[in-house]
């Protein structure tokens, strides 16, 4: 894929930085999961472009709620977009 | 204000309650802010509970996990794979979700949505915290001396609160945590007083529940007895000639003294 294409996912990525280093520190936590939700997020927006990252990344942010066991869990394992 | 639109529903809501808490109550504003910010952590307390039962049953596995700890010191992505497949499998994940920290979000913009409305149009009633020290919660914290007093106050629970939520972190994330909030002081200075108050608020609240479940987790230490009997076996000797009946009752005497025991251990370790 070109840059170009990219960008809008590379925007995403940068507003999770800028969510983990401003909110992030204000209101501080743990995960459930390995990587961390927010670094789930990241990582789905590099390999899945924004739309679909942005997706995968919201369905695991609904996933580590108080009743799931957490665990491992990588964007590259998800079943949603095949 | 295009972007927080979709969250006026939300600031009437906190507006409508916070005067609830102001006109019916009978609280001062900065009062009410604090009583908002109990009601939402105590909305919170069954997860901390939650959280209480999986760290003290935890406990039990400590062993374990310190071999795993132990097995992949040098890789820390492999280390932390292996420890969450071992919290999954054994259902005591420790760590706090995700989701509920999304929650807050909402109140604490909504706040910041209201409070802004209330330094343009006064509501009326005492706009003050702790009579004439902090006069104007509406204002910046650098409008007045006491600003940076809470600030300062804010910065210290900050840290102490980073300490006790960030416990599945590893280091430099948890150094970088605690860097960060002193870094923030200049940008928050111009944040209204009652925001800063919030955020003393849900600090304190974090450190103070920290502590409780700091109290009551290592109460139930499962392998505590076992390695515990290394002091005791001059008695035990003496007197479990006859069988094992006497160990039980020996046992139980000794049992309030427990939570000392394994801090004596944590030491030992170290």
């Amino acid at each position: 894929m070109s840059v170009v294409f990219r960008l809008p996912a590379y925007l995403g990525v940068g507003l999770v930085y800028l969510y983990r280093y401003t909110l992030g520190v204000l209101f501080p936590g743990g995960c459930k999961y390995h990587p961390s939700c927010s670094q789930y997020a990241i990582d789905a927006l590099r390999e899945y472009g924004l739309v679909r990252g942005v997706i995968l990344a919201g369905w695991r942010l609904l996933r580590c709620n108080p009743w799931s066991l957490g665990g491992v869990d990588y964007p590259r394992q998800q079943r949603l977009f095949k | 204000m295009i972007l927080f639109s979709p969250l006026s529903p939300l600031e009437d809501l906190l507006r409508n309650v916070l005067e609830w808490f102001h006109g019916t109550v009978g609280l001062p504003w900065a009062w009410a802010i604090v009583a908002v910010t109990v009601c939402v952590r105590l909305l919170m307390v069954p997860l901390a509970v939650k959280q209480i039962h999986s760290m003290q049953a935890m406990q039990a596995h400590m062993p374990e996990m310190k071999s795993i700890q132990q097995r992949f010191k040098h890789d820390k992505q492999k280390r932390n794979e292996e420890l969450m497949r071992f919290y999954r499998d054994n259902n005591v994940n420790p760590a706090a979700p995700c989701l509920p920290l999304l929650v807050q979000f909402p109140v604490f913009i909504a706040l910041y949505l209201v409070l802004r409305q209330f330094s343009r149009h006064p509501p009326g009633g005492d706009l003050s915290w702790f009579g004439s020290l902090v006069p104007d919660i509406t204002a910046h914290a650098n409008a007045h001396w006491s600003g940076y007093l809470l600030l300062a106050i804010y910065v210290g629970s900050q840290l102490a609160s980073t300490y006790f939520m960030s416990t599945t972190m590893d280091k430099t994330q948890r150094t970088m945590m605690m860097v960060l909030p002193i870094a923030f002081v200049p940008v928050l200075v111009n944040f209204p007083v009652g925001l800063v108050i919030y955020w003393v608020t849900t600090n304190l609240w974090t450190v103070g529940q920290g502590l409780v479940t700091r109290r009551l987790v290592p109460k139930k230490a499962p392998p505590a007895p076992k390695r515990s009997s290394r002091t005791p076996p001059k008695e035990v000797a003496a007197e479990s000639k006859d069988g094992a009946d006497a160990k039980p009752a020996d046992e139980k005497p000794v049992a309030p003294a427990q939570p000392r025991r394994v801090k004596r251990k944590k030491k030992a370790r170290r």
